[in-house]
């Protein structure tokens, strides 16, 4: 930067002077072409292939860019390797503010260009990195391949090489492309095409009709033929553990709230019967006793559901079902503890989306691993637990608006899907 | 202490000045966009709290208004080191609720191409844990491995990393002829070099320095804490979804499942490099017996789902994988899917596993836990 | 009368040169005095340049290296596109480097951030102008030549300990600390080896150190006294490696833990003057191995009369270039297949092994020159 910048202000104006600057572009761009030192960065599947790149096999080494630096004040190349998340966001704007100029940006993956496979539908997506930094290269793929990589580089290397002191470098603007849907732009581009191709065609064809009116196209498309297999029928696997109909019988003499989930009126040795394999019964409970359900589960002797596989929910109109996945990894039975909320109807319509809806009480001091799955649920549905010990927003900015999985969850910058 | 970030808990007292150090979400060692926040006294780490959401991509969300088949090509994203294996996840929740069969040369496709999954994801946790403790080589040395699985991958699903392959009833295509052949070379080679790889770092005594008793999850933690996979086993819980729990053809197979007792990180490594071996020996097994000709995939039927909810649970590398699907109507589209990843509960207790350790033993304990953090966001 | 130390071939050349050339000049500014201040700015100017040409121009050609052992060591070409087979990489590296933006992050000291990295070079420098590079080749030939190499290997700590304190991030601070710890923890045993070196040379010159080592391979030190010698010269090869903050014991700036330890908030030419002064540390303490052990630039004799007479005809600046391009090879080496141990291993190795053994070595020593002689 800097010195190199005055030279065009001061040798131009000599005879000859041009061919000197000239030189110097030639020599500094050589090197800043060559010698790209790339950020350590990545989020997800891309850096595993830039990665990659950097390995045996591929070796970015023989451009000169396999000094990955992990301080970004010694980087010259961003490759924004993965999914930008609008949560991550300040921090990549952060980090290319960190780099010292003149440095350059590679949007890897179709994430980083427009969203790719989150582009509908999806709050959480910055659709596309050009909305936050200045970007120079996209590689397209996902995850683009090492040697797209490659073409990347060997690409802005050529824009390095066309560089000159006359106008030098200098920190692009970021274009605000965030909601731009580019399927619907592309194909009412595609559609206005197909209709001036046919207005074009329309007299050719008119006129072709009246000269061979008895023509027929002798067209036919090709099928092929698909085979048909016969299914193999497998022999269902013996469950371990307690039989489901045997634990429910035992839940529910102890408690008087526990009943089965089913959707239809079957009795309950039928319900079983037709569980998938591997799938254990869904027993309701109460939600005044879904504390005392998981407590005698756990310490039970006959049941010892000592591992907690999941917590999560589902929203309804009405209510929230909490789903309480346990198994027991000594006798080897699972049990889905199902408990509906009911949705606190009495707040007001308009603040219902922004606001707590359902409480119960939290399991966290029973099952540690329950503490984050249930800032998970409080995060994405807003059901209150009470007795956690830490419930913040786990996976959202502490100010996100609104509880994405609930049902009626609106945000300004998701688009929804052409279909 | 009131004026405490959020998150932190412990209350102590102490003469001496801590501070706070934030790693992440750009740092060389938090495997992706992981936050860490560390409450340090000097070198050593009094507590610290695990910050997620750098990568959350909505992908449950944005499922509910995808059809079941786009949600495959959405699985491979989450668990990207071994995404054949997520794959299969959702494909067998479908599959009980489609209630349709899976023909045998179709199973043997699945347990192939998993166990092939799960090696390049130890390769790469191998390449990662030595690459964490300061051998860089070592980071070199697994990802070479890796590259043939890649090669075979590639060649079966047209695809290195997001492989979107199997389908309800079995995959997408057959397998080419040149399979079988591949993975038997394959096996032969890693036959070889697993020797040397077990002698770079399974008997270095800065390795053995570094990573013995340290880290320590005792075997309550690690069952109370939802750990699964290796980290578990090497907790001394012998707990493995495809033998406790036998899904596909698991059942079939001659393998033992590795087990050991001190639940550190060196126990971590050695769990994994064994899995390796396993998986080499369940691969044997399925080239010899692999069959010949048959169908490759049940008779195709539309994607749909009565209404009810569905369950999955598979062993990937990492650990148990769950796929909670819920069909309020009868459709091609889910009322609601919810993952269940591994490596999430294993972030959870990564604050007791660290209390009291330094820094650097945060790396190679974070390394040993081999989380992937698209799978914890999702 | 002030007479200037140097002595070497280009030292006596320029001394009887310039009263040559003064006698072209006005008798008024013909005096003893005058001429020798001036042989003496002119041999100085000569040393200076020399030193900064061994130094800075061996650092592109150590980091090429560098680049090519660790790609080769890894299954990789390495740099492959500049020049045959990437041979000017580092030079496009360096250009680049001194065209970056520099600045300096908010709340950092500027005076003691940019002040740092040349307080890290002063050392590497200084030791360089104390090694023989032949047998008329040094810069300053001073009868207390290891106790100034030890007194100036301390400068080192300083910068670093500066430029991580005053980049105003904990990471840097972090980085300084441990390495101003091992630094000073490892450079007792890195003295306690030199003692021994001079204990059995029975001189701190270094010229008479090399010279003591004349005759075959076997009169080299880290043969001549028998496993005493190997013993110091591995515990050389370790106290320095750690001295230097290389691989595997460059926890100061492990990039998996602290990202870039006491640099990570350095950019630009500050930044290319710490890597500068890894590389310059590197050939500075091979040299000071080189000398110590190996016979400086004394050849390899076999004590064959036939094929000695033809090692003697090589250069000696040669042989010690290549004994010094061996030393470096193996630091390379070490560097890329051992893995990094932790800080307070580190400590404990210095002062619970290292430090013990070095002591019962000089009391061996000790006892090996009042028996044997």
């Amino acid at each position: 930067m800097g010195i190199v910048n005055f030279a065009p202000k001061i040798l131009d104006p000599i005879p000859g002077g041009k061919y000197v600057v000239n030189a110097i572009d030639y020599v500094v761009n050589w090197a800043r072409a060559n010698s790209i030192w790339p950020l350590t960065y990545g989020t997800s599947c891309c850096a595993i292939e830039m990665m990659s790149s950097s390995m045996a096999r591929y070796d970015i080494a023989r451009f000169g860019s396999e000094v990955f630096r992990a301080s970004p004040r010694q980087a010259d190349l961003f490759i924004l390797a993965g999914t930008i998340t609008r949560r991550m966001a300040p921090a990549i704007q952060m980090l290319w503010e960190q780099i010292p100029g003149p440095k350059y940006a590679i949007a890897m993956g179709a994430c980083t260009i427009s969203g790719g496979p989150f582009i509908y539908d999806n709050y959480a997506v910055v659709r596309g990195a050009q909305n936050i930094i200045p970007i120079d290269v996209f590689v397209p793929g996902c995850p683009p391949r090492p040697e797209a990589l490659f073409h990347g580089l060997l690409t802005l290397r050529d824009k390095i090489l066309h560089e000159t002191c006359r106008d030098p470098w200098h920190e692009g603007e970021p274009k605000d492309v965030s909601t731009m849907d580019r399927y619907r732009e592309a194909a009412n581009t595609w559609a206005a095409l197909e209709r001036m191709k046919d207005e074009e065609m329309a007299e050719a064809r008119a006129k072709f009709k009246e000269e061979n009116p008895d023509y027929k196209s002798s067209f036919k498309p090709v099928r092929v033929k698909k085979e048909e297999f016969p299914e193999i029928p497998r022999a269902a696997k013996a469950p371990v553990g307690m039989k489901q109909v045997e634990i429910f019988k035992k839940l529910q003499s102890k408690f008087d709230t526990v009943t089965y989930h089913t959707h239809s009126e079957d009795p309950l040795e039928e319900v079983v019967a037709n569980l998938p394999a591997d799938m254990p019964l869904e027993v309701m409970v109460g939600r005044e006793q879904y504390l005392p359900v998981v407590e005698f589960l756990k310490n039970d002797p006959d049941f010892k559901m000592d591992y907690l596989i999941d917590v999560t929910a589902i929203d309804y109109d009405d209510h929230f079902d909490l789903v309480t996945q346990l198994r027991s990894i000594e006798l080897g039975h699972k049990i889905f503890l199902c408990v509906q909320i009911k949705k606190d109807f009495s707040i007001d319509e308009s603040e219902r989306p922004t606001s707590l809806l359902g409480k119960i009480e939290s399991i966290s001091h029973l099952y540690p691993a329950a503490e984050f799955k249930e800032r998970e649920v409080y995060d994405m549905f807003g059901i209150d637990f009470i007795g956690h010990p830490d419930l913040r927003r786990i996976f959202l900015d502490k100010d996100f608006v609104g509880f994405p999985l609930r049902k009626d969850f609106t945000h300004p910058e998701m688009i929804r899907r052409p279909v | 202490m009131s004026s405490l970030p959020p998150g932190f808990r412990i209350e102590r007292d102490t003469n001496t000045e801590e501070f706070f150090i934030n790693m992440g979400p750009q740092h060389p060692s938090t495997h992706g966009a992981l936050r860490l926040a560390l409450r340090m006294d000097g070198e050593t780490i009094v507590e610290l709290v695990p910050h997620f959401g750098y990568i959350h991509r909505g992908m449950e969300k944005q499922a509910e208004s995808m059809s079941y088949l786009q949600y495959i090509a959405l699985s491979d994203r989450q668990d990207y080191l071994t995404a054949i294996q997520n794959n299969l996840g959702v494909v067998i929740a479908l599959e009980k609720g489609m209630g349709i069969g899976v023909p045998e040369k179709a199973e043997y496709i699945r347990v192939m191409l998993s166990e092939l999954g799960r090696i390049a994801s130890h390769m790469v946790f191998f390449a990662c844990f030595g690459g964490d403790l300061g051998g860089q080589t070592c980071l070199l040395y697994g990802f070479k491995e890796r590259e043939m699985v890649h090669d075979i991958l590639e060649e079966v699903t047209g695809s290195r990393l997001t492989t979107n392959f199997f389908r309800p009833g079995g995959s997408r295509y057959d397998v080419p002829d040149t399979f079988i052949p591949r993975v038997k070379a394959f096996l032969d080679h890693m036959e070889d070099t697993m020797k040397d790889y077990e002698r770079f770092l399974s008997k270095n005594i800065v390795v053995l320095e570094r990573s013995r008793g340290i880290g320590v999850l005792s075997k309550e933690d690690a069952i109370a804490y939802g750990c699964s996979g290796p980290v578990l086993r090497a907790s001394g819980v012998n707990f493995d979804v495809r033998r406790n729990n036998p899904y596909s053809i698991y059942d079939q197979f001659d393998f033992e499942v590795p087990v050991t007792y001190n639940g550190d990180c060196y126990d971590r490594y050695t769990v994994r490099i064994a899995e390796i071996h396993e998986s080499m020996k369940i691969l044997r097994q399925c080239v010899e017996e692999f069959p010949k000709d048959g169908p490759w995939r049940a008779k195709e039927k539309p994607v749909r789902l009565p209404v009810g909810r569905y369950y999955s649970e598979i062993e990937t590398a990492k650990g148990l994988y769950a796929t909670y699907v819920v069909a309020a109507t009868t459709g091609d589209k889910p009322y609601r899917i919810h993952t269940r990843g591994p490596s999430f509960p294993h972030i959870a207790a990564l604050n007791k596993m660290v209390q009291g350790y330094k820094i650097s033993d945060l790396v190679t304990i974070l390394a040993t836990l081999d989380p992937v953090i698209p799978e914890i966001d999702r | 009368m002030f007479v200037p130390s140097v002595t070497n071939p280009i030292g006596d050349f320029v001394r009887e040169l310039v009263p040559q050339v003064a006698a072209f000049l006005p008798a008024s500014l013909q005096s003893d005095t005058l001429n020798s201040v001036v042989a003496f700015l002119i041999n100085a100017l000569i040393c200076v340049v020399a030193v900064c040409l061994v130094n800075i121009g061996s650092a592109p050609i150590l980091i090429y290296m560098e680049r090519k052992v660790c790609a080769h060591v890894q299954c990789r070409l390495g740099p492959m596109r500049l020049g045959w087979h990437g041979t000017i990489q580092t030079v496009a590296d360096v250009l680049k480097m001194l065209f970056k933006e520099v600045y300096a992050p908010s709340g950092a000291d500027k005076l003691m951030f940019y002040l740092a990295p040349l307080i890290v070079l002063i050392g590497p420098f200084i030791v360089c102008a104390l090694i023989p590079f032949g047998r008329n080749l040094v810069v300053a030939d001073v009868s207390m030549g290891i106790p100034l190499i030890i007194a100036v290997n301390g400068f080192g700590v300083l910068g670093i300990l500066l430029g991580g304190w005053s980049s105003n991030n904990k990471y840097s601070l972090l980085g300084a600390l441990r390495s101003g710890a091992q630094m000073i923890s490892y450079e007792i045993s890195f003295a306690m080896i030199l003692l021994f070196v001079v204990m059995i040379s029975g001189s701190t010159n270094l010229m008479s150190i090399t010279m003591g080592q004349e005759g075959t391979i076997f009169d080299w030190w880290v043969f001549k006294i028998p496993v005493l010698g190997l013993i110091a010269f591995v515990l050389f090869f370790i106290s320095s490696t750690a001295e230097m903050n290389r691989a595997p014991f460059d926890i100061a700036e492990a990039e998996q833990e602290l990202t870039g330890g006491y640099h990570t908030e350095y950019n630009g030419t500050p930044f290319a003057m710490f890597y500068l002064a890894e590389y310059i540390a590197l050939v500075t303490n091979s040299a000071l191995a080189t000398t110590c052990f190996l016979g400086g630039f004394l050849p390899p004799c076999i004590g064959v009369a036939f094929i000695d007479n033809y090692l003697n005809m090589v250069p000696g600046v040669i042989w010690f270039f290549a004994k010094v391009y061996f030393m470096i090879w193996c630091y390379m080496m070490v560097r890329w297949t051992f893995v990094r141990p932790r800080v307070d291993q580190l400590m404990d190795f210095e002062w619970k092994f290292l430090l013990p053994v070095n002591l019962l070595l000089l009391v061996a020593g000790a006892a090996y020159i009042a028996l044997v002689g």
